[in-house]
């Protein structure tokens, strides 16, 4: 862990140099009176999709303004690897004005960050969010959802390097909602996204690498799996046909065993010392006492878990 | 995609910009139709309240009587003008507060904000087509109070007119000028409306110091009326000038502070 709190997790040794990252922060500080943002170091690998996740008020969107040059720092730096020109914005809650129709809305974008491109590239934007047929429509008359979506349309039509989405499924339907992570995960690659959610679920959907903020810091940035490893215990559920007393009896004596316990009927708990401890060593419990094995699952191996481990754990250590 | 799908999209007659924003803000809502019609309305009301003013107050007064000059052509013009420049003006910053105030809603103040490299580029156009339509909502107000003073009180020097017609447009281009000024002081619609109107009240009461009073902005607001007297045109250079310079300080200072404020 760092001076500021920041854990930064060991990367896998890659052969050559790095990539310049597309946005790299030092100290960013941003300070409301004792809330905003606080010492926060980001660094953001060139053509990945990164999560930012944390509690309401945990300066998510402090953040993203900075990023997006809506507001300044009292300290720190922000390098952008990428022409500002070539960053798109898509807050929380899009507005337009109400009486242009969305594929003025989208020209307009258009011709501020990309006047070369022709205007087939509205089109195209108004296609690829689902909104061709309401091409013609004025925005007044939109949902809130269709209105994120326009906002993303407006995004899209430059054909930025780096999108910053704040909160982009906030205003969808579950289908709408499905369609948008899936866009923004088959961006990956062709630019750098970089979105805020407070739904968990779909920051583990997409997201290459996360950042979880709490009180303006950013206690964890790194790849997902390495997060979830890292602060979730490792467990199992097992489910056992039968007796399931002699398979928690054998797996209680083995040495990587940290705890045993039925958590309902015919279902083990068993959690381990470490993950791959774990995987060798279950199922040779399980073939050792020959017992009938329903299923096998890691346990609670989500986002969700792996946050409220760490920002308990942070809270505990700050306490 | 398909050329197919493609073709569903309804895509804009004219292609988009700021200057084309502004005139469909003025089009599509009922900016422009207010502006005109309260200039109008105004320009061809008040030449009428004046002729039959005498008429007006003599079947009011119940007998008695109140002795009123008969009212001449210069007369219907210092009507029109001295609604306009109360009620006319009130319509003029409210619609320019409108186009001027976009950091009001966040989701609009950020869109522009992150797509627009200079605060010129988002300011300029704002200024400069609520400008021409209230310089335009004042032309066709004084034509229409020329026309009907011409039919019932007798008619106006052309020259007179005409200049007098620039002399209030210029003050209607301040008017949108100390208004974009007050976009950059106040944040909502109705404080940079009251801050507005605040400057524009301030402005003639210093007028009465005599030494300043011919170079001040609040000098062009009686002009049509002089104008049509015995006044030229040449008396109201210097405050025309001290306008021009200082709706450019305005719009300036205004573009000054809006790229420093935060969305």
């Amino acid at each position: 862990m760092t001076a500021q709190g920041q854990r930064v997790l060991p990367q896998p040794a890659r052969a050559g140099p790095q990539p310049e990252p597309i946005v790299a922060t030092s100290g960013l500080t941003r300070d409301y009176g004792g809330v905003g943002l606080f010492d926060v170091s980001l660094l953001v690998p060139r053509g990945i999709v990164y999560g930012l996740v944390g509690l309401n008020g945990a300066g998510k969107t402090t953040l993203l303004s900075l990023l997006s040059g809506l507001r300044k720092p009292d300290r720190g730096t922000i390098r952008l690897g990428v022409a500002r020109g070539r960053v798109a914005v898509c807050p929380d809650v899009s507005e337009f004005d109400p009486w242009l129709t969305a594929a003025e809305a989208v020209d307009l974008a258009r011709s501020l960050v990309a006047p070369h491109l022709a205007r087939d590239a509205v089109d195209a934007a108004l296609e690829t969010a689902g909104l061709a047929d309401a091409a013609g429509r004025a925005v007044g008359g939109f949902s809130r959802g269709m209105t994120q979506r326009l906002g993303l349309a407006c995004a899209l039509v430059g054909d930025p390097d780096l999108l910053i989405l704040d909160e982009p499924t906030s205003a969808l339907d579950p289908a709408g909602r499905a369609e948008m992570l899936a866009q923004v995960a088959a961006m990956r690659g062709r630019r750098t996204v970089i979105f805020s959610s407070h739904i968990l679920a779909d920051v583990q959907r997409i997201a290459d690498q996360v950042g979880i903020l709490r009180d303006g810091r950013l206690l964890y940035q790194g790849g997902m799996q390495e997060l979830i490893d890292t602060y979730l215990t490792p467990a199992w559920l097992v489910r056992i046909a039968g007796d399931p007393s002699e398979v928690m009896n054998a797996a209680a004596r083995q040495p990587w065993a940290t705890r045993v316990q039925l958590t309902e009927p015919g279902v083990i708990r068993i959690e381990a010392t470490g993950i791959e401890a774990g995987e060798r060593g279950v199922p040779a419990v399980i073939a050792g006492c020959r017992a009938r094995l329903v299923s096998f699952d890691p346990a609670d191996a989500d986002l969700e878990s792996a946050f409220l481990a760490l920002t308990g754990a942070e809270k505990r250590a700050a306490t | 995609m398909t050329a197919g799908t493609l073709s569903r999209v309804r895509r804009p007659a004219r292609p988009m910009s700021l200057w084309r924003l502004e005139w469909l803000r003025l089009t599509r809502t009922p900016r422009a139709i207010a502006l005109a019609a309260v200039f109008l309305f105004i320009g061809l009301i008040e030449p009428v309240v004046t002729r039959y003013l005498r008429d007006i107050v003599g079947r009011l007064s119940h007998g008695a009587r109140i002795p009123l000059p008969l009212p001449s052509p210069a007369d219907g013009l210092n009507s029109y003008v001295s609604e306009v420049t109360l009620v006319g003006l009130i319509v003029v910053v409210a619609v320019a507060a409108g186009a001027l105030t976009f950091d009001t809603r966040a989701g609009i103040s950020t869109f522009l904000r992150t797509r627009v490299s200079s605060m010129t580029r988002l300011v300029l156009p704002r200024f400069a087509v609520t400008a021409a339509a209230a310089a335009v909502a004042y032309l066709l107000g004084t034509l229409g109070a020329w026309y009907e003073t011409s039919v019932l009180l007798g008619s106006l020097p052309v020259g007179g007119v005409l200049a007098g017609i620039g002399c209030g447009a210029v003050y209607m281009m301040f008017a949108v000028a100390v208004t974009a000024l007050a976009a950059s002081l106040a944040r909502s619609a109705i404080g940079t409306v009251g801050t507005a109107l605040a400057i524009l009240i301030v402005i003639p009461i210093a007028g009465s110091i005599h030494a300043i009073a011919n170079w001040l902005p609040s000098a062009l607001v009686n002009a049509p009326v002089e104008l049509v007297g015995s006044e030229h045109l040449a008396h109201f250079i210097p405050s025309l000038a001290v306008t021009a310079a200082a709706s450019a300080a305005a719009v300036w200072f205004a573009v000054f502070r809006l790229a420093r404020r935060e969305a």
